[in-house]
């Protein structure tokens, strides 16, 4: 009749656990659902010592369908997409796309985005690259910049316009 | 050909008559050419059912039966004795499959009940022309061959020579005893494993009815049940068994003496060229590896052979040849056991980089007594004693990359090595066990599980990602689901417990006995639950850990029900072969042998009557497979009960509007 | 000499200028010719944490930029390596995807069929190029330079999408730095992660990662450090300071990228690989030679 969570007194979200299970079949990734917690992936995985990340209780919320309280955390958002808990799993699930799949379901319900995130996003919107050009400072205390170095000019989307049409036309789109 | 059919619709309770109109189905088929009578049951394969079908044949003296029914493969035996008894040929019988070909495949009631006609109408329109068949007796050879010569083939060898018959029990390796004899000790009982073992291999080795072939390979098998001819290859010992005492002077004085990895121990030890695989091998006579030999492999070893100057019963006899020898037997028994997955496939965990990452086999022989160690357990990179011993369980089992099925007893293994690790190296020692589950699900497992749980061990419910060689230890990192922590282990010996695998050879193996494998490759059982020791090939049994993972005692159980499986052929003078093959007419016959060489039973031959070759099939061989018959390009290779006279008639019927 | 478009990224044209600066030297001496193509842009793989629609679709666009010049690509970074690689696998196994995808690039008149293969500097250098002529070309062998290899994660994982080199024993990297004369050896920490990623959220912690192997390297007596990366080689080497401070180490490792210690054993300048663009101590090695 009815599952609580009575840490959180939430109840399984089995809509949004079925966009995500599409999500990841569409993309080629295995379902949440074949994880037996062997845990192989958190005993691995790099952000786990650092930021407490936990790739297979972030599989098992996903099981059992406890959505928001993933998508409003801190925590997904320290994954470093080193992929080692894809390579290493026995049952090929891949806890870093699931993690993928929960941060684009945070930004699209217009959670804040952490961090630089939003610098990187404008900057590939207007010149279409994550930053510009930068002036490096050499070894020996020197300034320099790219035509200094001898480096010809940068590739850059050639219709900023078209580009960004394009860009604006994807950002709402959902896998 | 029959002129007086009776059609007989079951209803399976609501399997059949739930989706289509079984009353409907009764009237129409009483209004088919040549149809008598026509009744229904609920249950047609009941006692109630078989009455009906017999009495009706006696009442309205029918000659054919057709039965509206499930599929064939489930009561078509029983119905041939049912109508047989009724006074009709077995053969003038057709199953028409209106469950899982009709009501079990459909939702619409009114379609599936026009389907249903429609297979009964052909099924009628074969009846018309199917015509008596006989069986043809086979003689059966009561004696058996056992392939494998470990617990499982020892078990089923001895069954059968108690009863009676001739066993040949081949062995590939020099020695039987298998798996068995590499272990110290058995779960859950601590039984010493050589003890138990060595008094059943003696009694297979004196049995009168049992011819030991050990050191033996299978070269080919043809034939069929009742009636197979295998050709056995006896390699080459290069040592005179009536001679060789077994003393092992021989070995001592070997030049390779150390320098080869020795197999029983694993890798974990060495041996000479010429060898006995471990103490209590059987038969005790030394063989000459013809792979490592100086004298076999270059020509020339030093001044002499050192073996043939210190075998006092002058038994060396590099002059030796294989041998092949051809024996006739009923039935076979298959037991060849397993193989252990290469760890090396989980690159992660260190194996083959580092010396102290070893296999629960290879542990199994560093406990051992008789093992490299002589029972003492030491780093292999250093020779010292292990402080801290970490175990991981699932090496490559349940996983989708590696093999996806569980091991079944490497829980119980680890288990056991924790008992016998704390009786050697003190309650002190730390043992860590690194599992996902524990499967302790046999008679007294749990209790042993719990015992082991009071004894100071490390369990921790996870899995590690990595094995990281620090060059004067090992570390572990692994998330304990129980704690919700991450620990680092730092150890100095890790075993693997690694999955079980099918033999390399499996595949050609079950290619040379035409029997198959399931998908994890081990082989393939007729039927799971209900027939786990029967392969699809009459007279061909398997069992043990050739036909999928299991402990000794479901071994030694499986293997008693694969003699009484084979005995139930042996014991009988003669089978009665299946009619259901094919037959040459060989007016239509030009002799063009494509039947021949499609034929994998070797059936077909060419025979010459008058001037005209033609096509001859072997009835005891013959399979009825049909592969001849659709290769024919003439129609003269036909199957009887199914020939094209018969068939063509039922097609066209059944696809009529 | 074969043409390949070369394919920056971001990381590398706008700050990352020592390994541009080297490959642009290095290749060509081994015969292989580097075009320049107008019109790239982000990968999308740093935002795919945002959209992965938008990854996919910026990956797909380059892709069918190389496709209209009909080259194959060199991609110097390893991200954008891995979302150009992922992107191939999604749009050539599945149509709906293939044809979504191709929708939105329609706007900018591109369209993606799969033409164009995608290469990593290693890739060319051990498949294409080949051992044989790397050591034909050696000069100057660094002789006994005893190195620690760091592959970066999106080079060698996820295997399954397809990568260039073993996921849990690379050797490329090693087998170029024999042949070159020096003296690679592995490390228990050789597969970590440099966290470069978390510079985005993060960038205290990714620093931690950074400055934490660093450290085990240099406790383990290496001599240089050599990347491949313009993510991990911001980290490892233009940030050394920062991660040293983080982990409360002194951090003293010369950082090369490959294709730079590779051009000095060509004996190439020191000037025209970027040596000077180097933040963490290279100066400690006598580089050129014995």
């Amino acid at each position: 009749m009815s599952i609580t969570d009575l840490t959180s007194m939430g109840e399984p979200q089995t809509e949004l656990r079925k966009e995500i299970n599409d999500r990841l079949c569409k993309l080629q990734d295995e379902i949440s659902d074949y994880c037996y917690q062997c845990g192989k992936c958190t005993s691995g995985c790099e952000a786990h010592k650092l930021l407490e990340l936990e790739p297979h209780k972030i599989v098992a919320l996903l099981k059992r369908g406890l959505i928001d309280e993933m998508v409003n955390s801190d925590v997904i958002w320290t994954c470093m997409s080193c992929f080692k808990c894809r390579e290493r799993c026995p049952q090929k699930i891949a806890p870093v796309e699931i993690l993928f799949a929960l941060k684009n379901m945070a930004v699209a319900s217009g959670k804040q985005i952490p961090g630089n995130y939003t610098a990187l996003l404008q900057s590939v919107l207007s010149i279409g690259l994550l930053q510009d050009i930068k002036s490096v400072t050499t070894r020996d205390n020197k300034t320099l910049n790219r035509s200094d170095i001898g480096l010809p000019d940068i590739s850059k989307p050639t219709d900023p316009t078209k580009f960004q049409m394009m860009i604006s036309k994807i950002a709402i789109e959902k896998v | 050909m029959s002129n007086r059919i009776g059609v007989f619709v079951c209803h399976c309770g609501i399997n059949i008559a739930s989706t289509v109109d079984v009353k409907d189905l009764v009237n129409y088929a009483k209004a088919l050419d040549k149809v008598i009578v026509s009744k229904d049951y609920k249950y047609m394969c009941s006692d109630v059912g078989a009455n009906l079908i017999k009495d009706s044949i006696k009442k309205d003296k029918l000659d054919g039966i057709v039965i509206a029914c499930c599929s064939p493969r489930m009561h078509e035996h029983t119905f041939r004795g049912v109508v047989e008894a009724g006074g009709v040929n077995a053969f003038n019988l057709e199953i028409s499959n209106i469950r899982e070909q009709c009501s079990w495949a459909h939702d619409d009631k009114e379609l599936a009940t026009s389907k249903a006609k429609a297979l009964i109408r052909g099924a009628v329109a074969k009846a018309k022309l199917l015509e008596p068949l006989e069986s043809s007796k086979i003689k059966v050879v009561p004696e058996a061959l056992v392939i494998g010569g470990g617990i499982s083939g020892i078990q089923a060898a001895l069954d059968l020579a108690e009863e009676g018959h001739k066993v040949y029990l081949v062995e590939k390796s020099p020695s039987i005893g298998g798996r068995m004899a590499q272990l110290d000790k058995t779960f859950p009982t601590l039984d010493c494993s050589s003890c138990i073992l060595t008094p059943k291999m003696m009694e297979v080795a004196n049995n009168p009815n049992v011819e030991l072939l050990t050191y033996s390979e299978i070269v080919s098998v043809d034939g069929s049940i009742g009636n197979y001819t295998v050709k056995i290859k006896k390699k080459a010992r290069y040592v005179d068994i009536d001679k060789c005492t077994g003393c092992g002077d021989c070995i001592a004085a070997c030049r390779l003496k150390g320098r080869i990895s020795s197999e029983f121990d694993e890798g974990m030890g060495k041996r000479s060229a010429i060898y006995l695989p471990f103490p209590q091998a059987i038969p005790l006579k030394c063989t000459i590896d013809n792979e490592h030999c100086l004298l076999l492999t270059k020509g020339k070893c030093g001044t002499g052979p050192l073996c043939v100057e210190s075998c006092e019963a002058g038994a060396i006899d590099f002059k030796q040849k294989d041998k092949e020898i051809d024996v006739n037997v009923g039935a076979i028994i298959v037991a060849t056991g397993y193989d252990l997955l290469d760890p090396q496939s989980l690159y992660e965990y260190g194996y083959g980089r580092s010396k102290d990452v070893i296999t629960s086999l290879q542990m199994e022989r560093l406990i051992s007594s008789s093992g490299p160690t002589t029972g003492e357990i030491l780093r292999p990179s250093n020779g010292e004693k292990p402080k801290s011993i970490t175990y991981i369980l699932c090496v490559g089992s349940r996983d989708e990359t590696q093999c996806s099925w569980c091991c079944r007893i490497g829980c119980m293994s680890a288990l056991k090595h924790v008992y016998l690790l704390k009786e050697k190296l003190g309650d002190d020692i730390e043992i860590n066990i690194c599992y996902t589950d524990i499967r302790s699900f046999g008679k007294g497992y749990e209790e042993f599980y719990r015992n082991i749980r009071g004894m100071n061990t490390n369990f921790f419910r996870g899995r590690p990602s990595e094995v990281r060689n620090e060059r004067s230890h090992l570390s572990i990192d692994i998330f304990d689901t129980t704690t919700n922590k991450l620990f680092e282990i730092k150890t100095d010996l890790v075993v693997l417990v690694p999955a079980l695998v099918p033999r390399a050879d499996a595949g050609d193996f079950a290619r040379l006995l035409r029997i198959s494998q399931s998908a994890d490759g081990f082989l393939l059982e007729a039927h799971p639950k209900l027939r786990p020791i029967d392969t699809f090939t009459g007279g061909i049994f398997i069992t043990g850990c050739c036909q999928g993972p299991k402990d000794i005692q479901d071994s030694v159980a499986q293997s008693s029900g694969a003699a009484a499986r084979a005995a139930n052929i042996l014991s009988k003078k003669e089978l009665e072969s299946e009619p259901l093959i094919s037959c040459v007419e060989e007016d239509l016959c030009s002799g063009c042998s494509t039947c021949i060489s499609v034929c994998a039973y070797s059936a077909i031959e060419l025979v010459k009557d008058d001037d005209k070759s033609h096509a001859k099939v072997n009835e005891a061989l013959c399979m009825g497979c049909g592969a001849c018959v659709a290769s024919c390009p003439s129609g003269a290779m036909q199957q009887r009960g199914y020939k094209d006279k018969q068939l063509k008639p039922m097609i066209e019927e059944t696809l009529k509007k | 000499m074969k043409k390949y478009g070369l394919y920056p990224g971001c990381v590398m044209p706008t700050e990352q200028y020592a390994l541009e600066k080297s490959i642009r030297e290095v290749l060509p001496y081994l015969d292989i010719e580097i075009v320049d193509l107008k019109g790239f842009s982000c990968c999308g793989e740093p935002l795919k944490s945002v959209n992965q629609m938008m990854t996919l679709t910026l990956s797909a666009r380059n892709l069918a930029i190389a496709e209209k010049e009909g080259l194959d690509l060199l991609v110097p970074c390893p991200m954008c390596h891995l979302a150009l690689s992922d992107c191939k696998r999604i749009l050539d196994t599945d149509p709906a995807m293939n044809q979504k995808i191709n929708k939105f690039l329609e706007d900018e008149g591109l369209k993606y069929t799969g033409k164009s293969s995608i290469y990593h500097t290693v890739e060319m250098l051990h498949n294409i190029v080949g051992i044989e002529k790397i050591k034909e070309k050696v000069k100057k062998p660094l002789i006994e330079l005893k190195v620690a290899t760091h592959y970066g994660c999106h080079l060698f994982r996820p295997s399954e999408v397809g990568r260039p080199v073993d996921s849990e024993n690379p050797q490329e990297i090693e087998n170029i730095l024999k042949a070159i004369g020096a003296n690679p050896i592995d490390y228990p920490e050789k597969l970590e992660c440099c966290g470069g990623l978390l510079n985005a959220n993060l960038p205290e912690s990714a620093l931690t990662k950074t400055g934490q192997k660093l450290q085990k390297v240099q406790e383990q007596g290496f001599d240089v450090f050599i990347d491949v990366c313009p993510w991990c080689h911001r980290q490892y080497d233009s940030k050394q300071k920062k991660a040293g401070e983080t982990v409360a180490a002194k951090l003293e490792m010369p950082v090369l990228y490959l294709t730079q210690l590779l051009g000095l054993s060509f004996g190439i300048s020191e000037e025209k690989i970027g040596l000077n663009l180097n933040l963490s101590p290279v100066d400690k090695l006598k580089l050129g030679g014995k």
